[in-house]
Protein backbone atom coordinates (compact mmCIF):
# COMPACT_ATOMS: atom_id res chain seq x y z
CA UNK A 1 0.00 0.00 0.00
CA UNK A 2 1.85 3.50 -0.89
CA UNK A 3 1.20 6.34 1.45
CA UNK A 4 -1.42 7.89 -0.58
CA UNK A 5 -3.76 5.02 -0.49
CA UNK A 6 -2.61 4.40 3.21
CA UNK A 7 -4.28 8.11 3.54
CA UNK A 8 -7.29 7.90 1.60
CA UNK A 9 -8.13 4.45 3.17
CA UNK A 10 -7.64 6.09 7.07
CA UNK A 11 -10.37 8.63 5.91
CA UNK A 12 -12.50 6.12 5.22
CA UNK A 13 -11.87 4.46 8.56
CA UNK A 14 -12.16 7.13 10.52
CA UNK A 15 -15.61 7.45 8.75
CA UNK A 16 -16.60 3.76 9.04
CA UNK A 17 -15.83 3.38 12.94
CA UNK A 18 -18.41 6.57 13.27
CA UNK A 19 -20.73 4.05 11.99
CA UNK A 20 -21.37 6.68 8.97
CA UNK A 21 -20.58 4.39 6.03
CA UNK A 22 -23.06 3.12 3.64
CA UNK A 23 -23.27 -0.50 3.38
CA UNK A 24 -20.93 -1.31 0.30
CA UNK A 25 -18.05 0.90 1.82
CA UNK A 26 -18.14 -0.56 5.07
CA UNK A 27 -17.60 -3.77 3.73
CA UNK A 28 -15.05 -2.78 1.27
CA UNK A 29 -13.21 -1.38 4.68
CA UNK A 30 -13.69 -3.93 6.84
CA UNK A 31 -12.53 -6.14 4.33
CA UNK A 32 -9.12 -4.03 4.30
CA UNK A 33 -8.89 -4.02 8.14
CA UNK A 34 -8.87 -7.59 8.22
CA UNK A 35 -6.08 -7.09 6.55
CA UNK A 36 -3.87 -3.78 7.06
CA UNK A 37 -2.61 -3.68 10.94
CA UNK A 38 -2.00 0.19 10.56
CA UNK A 39 -5.77 0.42 9.74
CA UNK A 40 -6.68 -2.20 12.30
CA UNK A 41 -4.95 0.30 14.93
CA UNK A 42 -6.23 2.90 13.63
CA UNK A 43 -9.70 1.96 13.80
CA UNK A 44 -9.60 0.42 17.35
CA UNK A 45 -8.34 3.64 18.31
CA UNK A 46 -11.04 5.88 16.67
CA UNK A 47 -14.10 3.80 16.91
CA UNK A 48 -13.36 3.98 20.69
CA UNK A 49 -13.28 7.68 20.73
CA UNK A 50 -16.28 7.88 18.60
CA UNK A 51 -18.00 5.71 21.55
CA UNK A 52 -17.47 8.65 23.37
CA UNK A 53 -19.11 10.57 21.39
CA UNK A 54 -22.01 9.05 22.73
CA UNK A 55 -21.26 9.68 26.16
CA UNK A 56 -21.69 13.37 25.74
CA UNK A 57 -25.54 12.52 25.37
CA UNK A 58 -25.84 11.62 29.20
CA UNK A 59 -28.46 12.92 30.38
CA UNK A 60 -27.55 14.85 34.06
CA UNK A 61 -30.22 14.18 36.25
CA UNK A 62 -32.97 16.98 35.19
CA UNK A 63 -36.43 15.71 35.08
CA UNK A 64 -37.02 16.58 31.56
CA UNK A 65 -33.96 14.75 30.49
CA UNK A 66 -34.77 11.25 32.51
CA UNK A 67 -36.78 8.08 31.32
CA UNK A 68 -40.05 8.30 33.18
CA UNK A 69 -40.56 6.70 36.67
CA UNK A 70 -42.07 3.78 35.29
CA UNK A 71 -39.06 2.80 33.08
CA UNK A 72 -37.09 0.98 35.79
CA UNK A 73 -40.29 -0.66 37.59
CA UNK A 74 -41.43 -2.08 34.05
CA UNK A 75 -38.13 -3.21 32.87
CA UNK A 76 -37.39 -5.21 36.41
CA UNK A 77 -40.62 -6.28 36.63
CA UNK A 78 -40.63 -8.01 33.18
CA UNK A 79 -36.75 -9.67 33.97
CA UNK A 80 -37.62 -10.77 37.46
CA UNK A 81 -40.59 -12.65 35.77
CA UNK A 82 -37.74 -14.19 33.14
CA UNK A 83 -35.81 -15.04 35.71
CA UNK A 84 -38.55 -17.02 38.09
CA UNK A 85 -39.16 -19.84 35.31
CA UNK A 86 -35.63 -20.72 34.36
CA UNK A 87 -35.42 -21.97 37.74
CA UNK A 88 -38.28 -24.19 36.67
CA UNK A 89 -36.42 -24.82 33.29
CA UNK A 90 -33.76 -26.51 35.24
CA UNK A 91 -35.99 -28.83 37.75
CA UNK A 92 -37.73 -30.07 34.96
CA UNK A 93 -36.09 -32.79 33.24
CA UNK A 94 -38.29 -33.23 30.07
CA UNK A 95 -36.57 -30.41 27.45
CA UNK A 96 -39.47 -29.63 25.41
CA UNK A 97 -41.92 -28.40 28.12
CA UNK A 98 -39.42 -26.72 29.95
CA UNK A 99 -37.83 -25.16 26.68
CA UNK A 100 -41.60 -23.72 26.53
CA UNK A 101 -41.48 -22.16 29.79
CA UNK A 102 -38.38 -20.28 29.55
CA UNK A 103 -39.62 -19.36 25.88
CA UNK A 104 -43.22 -18.30 27.92
CA UNK A 105 -40.67 -16.19 29.46
CA UNK A 106 -38.88 -14.86 27.82
CA UNK A 107 -41.61 -13.42 25.55
CA UNK A 108 -42.65 -11.30 28.08
CA UNK A 109 -40.10 -9.14 28.01
CA UNK A 110 -39.13 -8.87 24.47
CA UNK A 111 -41.37 -6.08 23.02
CA UNK A 112 -39.98 -5.91 19.64
CA UNK A 113 -41.91 -8.89 19.55
CA UNK A 114 -39.29 -11.43 19.39
CA UNK A 115 -40.10 -14.17 21.19
CA UNK A 116 -37.71 -17.54 21.76
CA UNK A 117 -39.84 -20.74 22.25
CA UNK A 118 -39.66 -24.05 21.66
CA UNK A 119 -40.97 -25.98 18.82
CA UNK A 120 -43.00 -29.50 19.84
CA UNK A 121 -45.02 -32.13 18.35
CA UNK A 122 -46.26 -32.77 21.97
CA UNK A 123 -48.91 -29.97 22.14
CA UNK A 124 -50.63 -31.93 25.33
CA UNK A 125 -47.65 -31.39 27.07
CA UNK A 126 -46.92 -28.14 25.98
CA UNK A 127 -50.43 -27.04 27.27
CA UNK A 128 -50.16 -28.81 30.96
CA UNK A 129 -46.86 -26.75 30.94
CA UNK A 130 -48.45 -23.64 29.89
CA UNK A 131 -51.15 -24.04 32.34
CA UNK A 132 -49.30 -24.71 35.14
CA UNK A 133 -47.21 -21.67 34.52
CA UNK A 134 -49.82 -19.50 34.76
CA UNK A 135 -51.22 -20.88 38.10
CA UNK A 136 -47.84 -19.50 39.40
CA UNK A 137 -48.16 -15.66 37.99
CA UNK A 138 -51.45 -14.05 37.04
CA UNK A 139 -49.31 -11.57 35.28
CA UNK A 140 -47.34 -14.23 33.55
CA UNK A 141 -50.65 -15.95 32.37
CA UNK A 142 -51.62 -12.98 30.13
CA UNK A 143 -48.33 -13.22 27.79
CA UNK A 144 -48.37 -17.24 28.12
CA UNK A 145 -51.84 -17.02 26.05
CA UNK A 146 -50.29 -14.61 23.66
CA UNK A 147 -47.25 -17.00 24.03
CA UNK A 148 -50.37 -20.36 23.07
CA UNK A 149 -51.43 -19.07 19.85
CA UNK A 150 -47.82 -18.87 18.79
CA UNK A 151 -47.35 -21.83 19.96
CA UNK A 152 -50.74 -23.30 18.45
CA UNK A 153 -49.77 -21.90 15.04
CA UNK A 154 -46.73 -23.70 15.05
CA UNK A 155 -48.03 -27.14 15.97
CA UNK A 156 -51.09 -26.73 13.99
CA UNK A 157 -51.70 -29.12 11.83
CA UNK A 158 -52.89 -26.85 8.92
CA UNK A 159 -50.33 -24.56 9.18
CA UNK A 160 -47.76 -24.09 6.41
CA UNK A 161 -43.96 -25.55 7.07
CA UNK A 162 -40.92 -24.75 4.96
CA UNK A 163 -38.27 -26.56 5.87
CA UNK A 164 -34.88 -24.88 6.03
CA UNK A 165 -31.06 -26.08 7.51
CA UNK A 166 -31.47 -26.12 10.98
CA UNK A 167 -35.31 -25.37 11.41
CA UNK A 168 -38.33 -24.42 9.36
CA UNK A 169 -40.45 -21.35 7.81
CA UNK A 170 -43.87 -21.47 9.21
CA UNK A 171 -46.88 -20.07 8.27
CA UNK A 172 -51.10 -19.80 9.57
CA UNK A 173 -53.44 -17.53 8.92
CA UNK A 174 -51.44 -14.87 7.98
CA UNK A 175 -49.05 -14.86 10.74
CA UNK A 176 -45.80 -15.17 10.11
CA UNK A 177 -42.66 -17.50 12.17
CA UNK A 178 -39.13 -18.24 11.76
CA UNK A 179 -38.53 -21.36 13.52
CA UNK A 180 -35.33 -22.61 14.49
CA UNK A 181 -33.76 -26.03 16.16
CA UNK A 182 -30.09 -26.00 15.88
CA UNK A 183 -28.92 -22.61 14.86
CA UNK A 184 -25.14 -21.73 15.18
CA UNK A 185 -24.17 -18.40 17.03
CA UNK A 186 -23.46 -15.82 14.82
CA UNK A 187 -20.10 -14.94 14.44
CA UNK A 188 -18.99 -11.90 16.94
CA UNK A 189 -20.66 -8.55 17.00
CA UNK A 190 -22.96 -10.26 14.16
CA UNK A 191 -26.93 -11.09 14.37
CA UNK A 192 -29.11 -13.25 12.39
CA UNK A 193 -31.56 -10.80 10.06
CA UNK A 194 -34.97 -12.19 8.40
CA UNK A 195 -35.90 -9.67 4.97
CA UNK A 196 -39.39 -10.56 3.60
CA UNK A 197 -40.30 -9.75 -0.06
CA UNK A 198 -43.60 -8.08 -0.60
CA UNK A 199 -45.58 -9.86 -3.96
CA UNK A 200 -44.77 -8.16 -6.56
CA UNK A 201 -41.87 -5.91 -4.68
CA UNK A 202 -37.89 -6.65 -6.46
CA UNK A 203 -36.66 -5.74 -3.29
CA UNK A 204 -36.67 -7.13 0.38
CA UNK A 205 -37.29 -5.06 3.28
CA UNK A 206 -35.81 -5.96 6.45
CA UNK A 207 -37.13 -7.51 9.52
CA UNK A 208 -36.11 -8.09 12.87
CA UNK A 209 -33.03 -9.32 14.07
CA UNK A 210 -32.33 -12.24 16.81
CA UNK A 211 -29.70 -14.62 17.61
CA UNK A 212 -30.36 -18.19 19.00
CA UNK A 213 -30.19 -19.00 22.78
CA UNK A 214 -27.59 -21.45 23.91
CA UNK A 215 -29.06 -24.75 22.33
CA UNK A 216 -29.23 -22.84 18.97
CA UNK A 217 -33.02 -22.52 19.44
CA UNK A 218 -35.27 -18.91 18.49
CA UNK A 219 -38.86 -18.60 17.50
CA UNK A 220 -39.31 -15.41 15.75
CA UNK A 221 -42.72 -13.91 15.17
CA UNK A 222 -42.57 -11.92 12.05
CA UNK A 223 -44.66 -8.42 12.31
CA UNK A 224 -46.09 -9.21 9.04
CA UNK A 225 -49.25 -10.29 7.10
CA UNK A 226 -47.43 -13.65 5.93
CA UNK A 227 -50.39 -13.27 3.12
CA UNK A 228 -48.85 -10.29 1.02
CA UNK A 229 -45.65 -12.19 0.82
CA UNK A 230 -43.29 -14.03 -1.90
CA UNK A 231 -40.73 -14.82 0.57
CA UNK A 232 -38.82 -14.46 3.18
CA UNK A 233 -35.16 -14.92 3.75
CA UNK A 234 -32.23 -14.86 6.34
CA UNK A 235 -29.05 -13.74 6.44
CA UNK A 236 -25.83 -12.93 8.87
CA UNK A 237 -25.55 -8.78 9.32
CA UNK A 238 -23.81 -6.94 12.06
CA UNK A 239 -25.58 -6.50 15.31
CA UNK A 240 -28.26 -4.06 14.56
CA UNK A 241 -29.24 -5.00 11.64
CA UNK A 242 -28.67 -4.16 8.01
CA UNK A 243 -31.56 -2.02 5.65
CA UNK A 244 -30.34 -4.20 2.85
CA UNK A 245 -28.59 -7.80 2.99
CA UNK A 246 -24.90 -7.30 3.54
CA UNK A 247 -24.14 -10.71 3.11
CA UNK A 248 -25.16 -14.23 1.18
CA UNK A 249 -28.59 -15.27 2.48
CA UNK A 250 -28.35 -18.24 4.39
CA UNK A 251 -31.98 -19.08 3.44
CA UNK A 252 -34.23 -18.21 1.12
CA UNK A 253 -37.81 -19.25 1.06
CA UNK A 254 -40.60 -18.71 -1.50
CA UNK A 255 -43.93 -18.95 0.08
CA UNK A 256 -46.57 -20.55 -1.78
CA UNK B 1 -16.09 1.34 37.03
CA UNK B 2 -15.05 -0.98 33.80
CA UNK B 3 -13.95 -3.70 36.60
CA UNK B 4 -17.09 -3.33 38.19
CA UNK B 5 -19.27 -3.17 35.30
CA UNK B 6 -17.56 -6.50 34.34
CA UNK B 7 -18.13 -8.32 37.36
CA UNK B 8 -21.77 -6.95 37.40
CA UNK B 9 -22.12 -8.87 33.93
CA UNK B 10 -20.94 -11.99 35.11
CA UNK B 11 -23.37 -11.75 37.56
CA UNK B 12 -25.52 -11.13 35.57
CA UNK B 13 -25.23 -14.41 33.71
CA UNK B 14 -25.70 -15.91 36.37
CA UNK B 15 -29.36 -14.72 36.32
CA UNK B 16 -28.33 -11.99 39.10
CA UNK B 17 -31.32 -9.33 39.10
CA UNK B 18 -29.45 -6.73 41.97
CA UNK B 19 -26.91 -7.05 39.79
CA UNK B 20 -28.94 -6.19 36.59
CA UNK B 21 -30.48 -3.21 38.66
CA UNK B 22 -27.09 -1.98 39.67
CA UNK B 23 -26.03 -1.62 36.00
CA UNK B 24 -29.29 -0.24 34.87
CA UNK B 25 -28.66 2.39 37.60
CA UNK B 26 -25.16 3.48 36.85
CA UNK B 27 -26.11 3.35 32.92
CA UNK B 28 -29.90 4.44 32.28
CA UNK B 29 -28.69 8.06 31.71
CA UNK B 30 -26.07 7.00 29.15
CA UNK B 31 -28.56 4.86 27.19
CA UNK B 32 -31.63 7.23 27.38
CA UNK B 33 -29.59 9.98 26.65
CA UNK B 34 -28.11 8.72 23.70
CA UNK B 35 -31.62 7.15 22.70
CA UNK B 36 -33.21 10.52 23.22
CA UNK B 37 -30.38 13.01 21.28
CA UNK B 38 -30.83 9.88 18.08
CA UNK B 39 -34.71 10.03 18.16
CA UNK B 40 -35.68 13.17 19.76
CA UNK B 41 -38.74 11.80 21.51
CA UNK B 42 -38.94 11.01 24.96
CA UNK B 43 -41.36 7.71 23.86
CA UNK B 44 -39.04 6.86 21.46
CA UNK B 45 -36.57 7.14 23.96
CA UNK B 46 -38.01 5.09 26.38
CA UNK B 47 -38.82 2.25 24.29
CA UNK B 48 -34.83 2.03 22.96
CA UNK B 49 -33.96 2.08 26.85
CA UNK B 50 -36.04 -0.86 27.69
CA UNK B 51 -34.63 -2.63 24.65
CA UNK B 52 -30.95 -2.02 25.51
CA UNK B 53 -31.83 -3.31 29.16
CA UNK B 54 -33.73 -6.17 28.31
CA UNK B 55 -31.08 -7.56 25.82
CA UNK B 56 -28.41 -7.12 28.28
CA UNK B 57 -30.44 -9.18 30.35
CA UNK B 58 -31.51 -12.05 27.67
CA UNK B 59 -27.93 -12.46 26.56
CA UNK B 60 -25.27 -10.93 28.28
CA UNK B 61 -22.89 -13.33 26.55
CA UNK B 62 -23.34 -10.24 23.46
CA UNK B 63 -20.52 -8.20 25.95
CA UNK B 64 -17.00 -9.94 25.68
CA UNK B 65 -15.42 -7.62 27.90
CA UNK B 66 -13.41 -4.33 27.55
CA UNK B 67 -14.74 -0.66 28.34
CA UNK B 68 -18.61 -1.28 29.32
CA UNK B 69 -20.03 1.86 28.35
CA UNK B 70 -18.60 2.60 25.09
CA UNK B 71 -19.93 -1.01 24.58
CA UNK B 72 -23.95 -0.08 25.88
CA UNK B 73 -23.67 3.25 24.03
CA UNK B 74 -22.72 0.87 20.09
CA UNK B 75 -25.88 -1.28 21.44
CA UNK B 76 -27.95 1.81 22.15
CA UNK B 77 -27.07 3.27 18.72
CA UNK B 78 -27.32 0.49 16.98
CA UNK B 79 -31.00 0.09 18.47
CA UNK B 80 -31.85 3.68 17.94
CA UNK B 81 -30.48 3.38 14.39
CA UNK B 82 -33.25 0.54 13.59
CA UNK B 83 -35.69 2.85 14.88
CA UNK B 84 -34.55 5.51 12.86
CA UNK B 85 -34.49 3.57 10.01
CA UNK B 86 -38.12 2.19 9.84
CA UNK B 87 -38.79 5.62 10.51
CA UNK B 88 -36.85 7.56 6.93
CA UNK B 89 -35.52 4.16 5.40
CA UNK B 90 -32.03 5.69 5.67
CA UNK B 91 -28.93 4.86 4.41
CA UNK B 92 -25.98 3.30 6.78
CA UNK B 93 -24.12 0.59 8.00
CA UNK B 94 -22.60 0.13 11.70
CA UNK B 95 -19.45 -0.65 12.34
CA UNK B 96 -18.75 -4.10 14.24
CA UNK B 97 -18.84 -4.30 17.65
CA UNK B 98 -15.75 -2.90 19.42
CA UNK B 99 -12.39 -4.43 19.91
CA UNK B 100 -12.26 -7.55 22.01
CA UNK B 101 -8.90 -7.02 23.91
CA UNK B 102 -9.29 -4.35 26.59
CA UNK B 103 -6.29 -1.63 26.47
CA UNK B 104 -5.22 0.53 28.53
CA UNK B 105 -7.38 3.21 26.50
CA UNK B 106 -10.32 1.46 27.61
CA UNK B 107 -9.60 1.79 31.24
CA UNK B 108 -8.11 5.37 30.87
CA UNK B 109 -11.51 6.15 28.75
CA UNK B 110 -13.88 4.81 31.47
CA UNK B 111 -12.52 7.39 34.13
CA UNK B 112 -13.82 10.24 31.85
CA UNK B 113 -16.84 11.57 32.71
CA UNK B 114 -19.36 12.80 30.16
CA UNK B 115 -18.38 16.18 31.15
CA UNK B 116 -15.07 15.94 29.64
CA UNK B 117 -15.72 14.55 26.81
CA UNK B 118 -18.48 17.45 26.53
CA UNK B 119 -15.89 19.85 26.88
CA UNK B 120 -13.35 18.43 24.52
CA UNK B 121 -16.03 17.79 21.82
CA UNK B 122 -17.29 21.64 22.24
CA UNK B 123 -13.44 22.55 21.75
CA UNK B 124 -13.14 21.14 18.25
CA UNK B 125 -13.68 23.44 15.81
CA UNK B 126 -17.52 23.47 14.09
CA UNK B 127 -16.61 22.11 10.74
CA UNK B 128 -14.80 19.13 12.64
CA UNK B 129 -17.68 18.63 15.45
CA UNK B 130 -20.34 18.90 13.23
CA UNK B 131 -20.01 16.00 10.86
CA UNK B 132 -19.14 13.84 13.61
CA UNK B 133 -22.40 15.03 15.79
CA UNK B 134 -24.33 14.05 12.73
CA UNK B 135 -22.73 11.30 11.86
CA UNK B 136 -22.93 9.38 15.27
CA UNK B 137 -26.27 10.65 16.58
CA UNK B 138 -28.07 11.43 13.25
CA UNK B 139 -27.44 7.81 11.91
CA UNK B 140 -27.03 9.21 8.42
CA UNK B 141 -23.66 8.38 5.95
CA UNK B 142 -21.26 10.45 5.21
CA UNK B 143 -22.91 11.48 1.66
CA UNK B 144 -25.30 12.55 3.24
CA UNK B 145 -23.56 14.72 5.88
CA UNK B 146 -21.33 16.36 2.66
CA UNK B 147 -24.81 17.45 1.41
CA UNK B 148 -26.46 18.73 4.12
CA UNK B 149 -23.01 20.56 4.88
CA UNK B 150 -22.73 21.29 1.11
CA UNK B 151 -18.70 20.35 1.76
CA UNK B 152 -17.06 18.15 -0.94
CA UNK B 153 -17.44 14.35 0.48
CA UNK B 154 -13.56 13.95 0.46
CA UNK B 155 -13.01 16.94 2.72
CA UNK B 156 -16.12 15.68 5.03
CA UNK B 157 -14.08 12.58 5.53
CA UNK B 158 -11.05 14.03 5.81
CA UNK B 159 -12.10 16.31 8.61
CA UNK B 160 -14.34 13.28 10.08
CA UNK B 161 -10.53 11.76 10.67
CA UNK B 162 -8.95 15.35 12.01
CA UNK B 163 -11.81 15.48 14.60
CA UNK B 164 -12.29 12.08 16.08
CA UNK B 165 -7.58 12.20 16.65
CA UNK B 166 -8.08 15.44 18.09
CA UNK B 167 -11.02 14.48 20.21
CA UNK B 168 -8.80 11.37 21.16
CA UNK B 169 -5.67 13.63 21.93
CA UNK B 170 -7.91 15.78 24.14
CA UNK B 171 -9.39 13.09 26.01
CA UNK B 172 -5.60 11.75 26.55
CA UNK B 173 -4.35 15.04 28.12
CA UNK B 174 -7.55 14.73 30.82
CA UNK B 175 -7.52 11.19 31.64
CA UNK B 176 -6.71 11.28 35.21
CA UNK B 177 -3.42 9.42 36.36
Amino acid sequence: MNERTDHDMLDDVAVYALGALPAGEARRVRRHIAGCELCRDEYARLQATASLVGATAATQGDARDCPGTLLKPRIMRAIREQAQPLKVRNAAPRAWPAYLVAAACIAIAIVSSVANIALTGQYRQAQEELARTRQQSTAASQTLLATRTTLNDLVSSDAKRYPIDNGEIVTRSGRLYVAMRSLPQPPRGKVYQAWTLAKGAKKVAPSLTFVPDERGVAVIAIPVDARGLAAVALSVEPDGGSKQPTTKPIAVVPLT
Amino acid sequence: MIEDAGALMARVRERDTNAFESIYDANHRLVYGVALRMLGDAPGAEDVTQAVFLKIWNAPDLFRGGNFAAWIVRVTRNRALDVLRSRTRSEGELPEALPEQETLEDVAFARIDAERVRAALAALPPEQREPIELGFFGGITHEEIARRCKIPLGTIKTRIRTGLRKLRAALDETVPA
